[in-house]
């Protein structure tokens, strides 16, 4: 009788750990974890951009474009819901980076306007806002990566022997996971333009 | 001729090319102590002042603080670099997260003070970047890197003592009991078949407690926690003494008598591998919060 027991003890805690349930459900929990994560640093970043809009404004008028640029592509920041429903749908992943993408191309074409102004870069407040930027920044990308990882070992787990029988019975699908935002960019050459740009009429 | 030349130099660059694939990360120096310099540009007393400092402040306020000097974090920039080191080293306590480095790259002329999760509110990416360029650059600039590198610390420590931070604690650290989780079938398998050589060798009883104490061993050399260890021994002798795999009472051990001449591997138990001088992270960890800055 003890013998059948055992043998049924040993059974059952090696096929719960075999069968990979138990990693699909911790490495999912780790998943959700990181993207509030990256969701939380992206926020902190669109909530730093008013700010930063508005610092360069009492310095930079005459650079209109480029402001509306990074107000608007905040404003549609703000308009994607980022909830953890996202991960399980390409397509909104998809649109919530594309969106955050934009903000980070509008934010870099703004802070090459604030070159050509000295006196907006000695400005104290501004100085402090860079600093929170590019430390918001910094976040982000620790974020992404510890997501990326994640989602990684996610997508193994998922895909191997015999894992992928439990995940097809329970209905886990792989996640979608970042990609370069700026392929296109990267993909063309850069222009070298070798006209010294005319100097802002301060 | 030409022809031969370009042969030649082909040749050469393929050979260049499988020989240096790429150019590696910069591996986490270790965490020999509180300051580690890989550019000998400290001297061994300022270490040592350097040392005593920050290790009276964690028996006070109980947040680690480390120092790295490293001459290059080429080709990553110091920002991935010093993620990874405080991914490596866990400056600062478990779950308080209260933990900061400074991380120096010489010959680069970039510093970074890295922050845990814990110490965001007090060391803020502004108030770390007024440290930088206020406190330590302009000591860098004429070459005072020790100078610099005290008087930045000094800074940091005072900014974290306004940071209300749970009482450090002199107790003994517990393993949490979630550690035990993948070791559970190890537990029962290792006892199952110990348990029947030893039984087969010393009688039930005896068997059991031999095999108690073998996986307790076990477990305190993987896990380093008593406690645990404890869990687990008792865990040993009681399936040793319950579980019957093995035809032990019977005299039909298929005539190879177990000889046990099993050359035990020395189990130098007691290293508790807890020098007073060494010092390790409490497993706090980072998210990338902190600013850089260069000189």
């Amino acid at each position: 009788m003890c013998k059948i027991l055992t043998v049924l003890a040993a059974l059952a805690s090696l096929s719960l750990t075999n069968c990979g349930y138990n990693a699909i459900q911790s490495e999912d929990e780790q998943i959700k974890a990181n993207w509030s994560e990256v969701v939380n640093q992206y926020q902190r970043r669109a909530d730093l951009v008013p700010n930063l809009v508005n610092s360069v404004k009492g310095f930079a008028q005459q650079e209109k474009d480029v402001l509306l640029g990074v107000t608007n592509a905040r404003a549609k920041v703000g308009s994607i819901q980022a909830t953890p429903e996202v991960l399980n749908d390409p397509a909104a992943f998809q649109k919530f980076q594309a969106a955050q993408g934009e903000l980070s191309s509008a934010l870099s074409r703004l802070l090459v306007v604030t070159e050509n102004y000295p006196q907006l870069k000695s400005d104290a407040l501004f100085k402090d806002l860079m600093s929170q930027l590019e430390g918001t920044e910094n976040r982000i990308t620790v974020a992404r990566n510890r997501y990326i990882k994640a989602v990684q070992e996610y997508n193994v787990t998922v895909r191997s022997f015999p894992n992928n029988l439990t995940a097809m019975v329970f209905g886990y699908k792989e996640k979608p996971n970042f990609s370069v935002e700026n392929e296109k960019e990267i993909s063309t050459a850069p222009k070298v333009d070798f006209n010294p740009a005319p100097a802002p009429s301060k | 001729m030409t022809l031969r030349v370009w042969h030649v130099v082909l040749v050469a660059a393929l050979f260049l090319a499988f020989a240096f694939p790429a150019i590696a990360d910069v591996a986490v120096p270790q965490l020999t102590g509180r300051v580690v310099d890989r550019t000998g540009t400290l001297s061994s007393s300022d270490i040592a002042a350097l040392s005593q400092k920050l290790s009276d402040f964690e028996t006070r306020k109980g947040s680690q603080i480390a120092v790295l000097i490293v001459p290059t974090t080429d080709p990553e920039a110091i920002e991935q670099f010093s993620i990874r080191v405080a991914e490596a080293w866990k400056i600062g306590r478990k779950k308080v997260d209260d933990g900061a480095i400074l991380v120096v790259a010489k010959n680069d002329r970039h510093l970074r003070i890295e922050v845990g999760y814990g110490l965001e509110g007090a060391l803020t990416d502004v108030t770390s970047r007024r440290i930088i360029d206020e406190v330590i650059t302009p000591k860098f600039r004429e070459g005072d890197f020790a100078g610099g590198i005290s008087a930045g610390v000094d800074r940091m420590m005072r900014v974290v003592d306004g940071e209300p931070l749970p009482v450090p604690s002199r107790s003994v650290k517990f393993t949490n009991l979630n550690d035990i989780g993948p070791l559970a079938p190890i537990v029962l398998f290792a006892s199952l078949i110990v348990g029947g050589l030893f039984r087969s060798l010393l009688g039930r009883l005896l068997g059991s407690v031999a095999t108690g104490s073998l996986v307790g061993i076990l477990a305190l050399l993987i896990l380093g926690s008593p406690g645990i260890a404890l869990i687990a021994g008792i865990v040993g002798f009681v399936l040793a003494f319950i579980a019957d795999l093995s035809p032990a009472s019977t005299g039909s051990s298929r005539g190879g008598s177990w000889s046990s001449g099993s050359s035990s591997g020395g189990w130098t138990s007691g290293s508790s591998s807890s020098d007073s001088g060494s010092f390790s992270g409490g497993g706090g960890s980072f998210g990338g919060g902190g600013a850089s800055g260069s000189w």
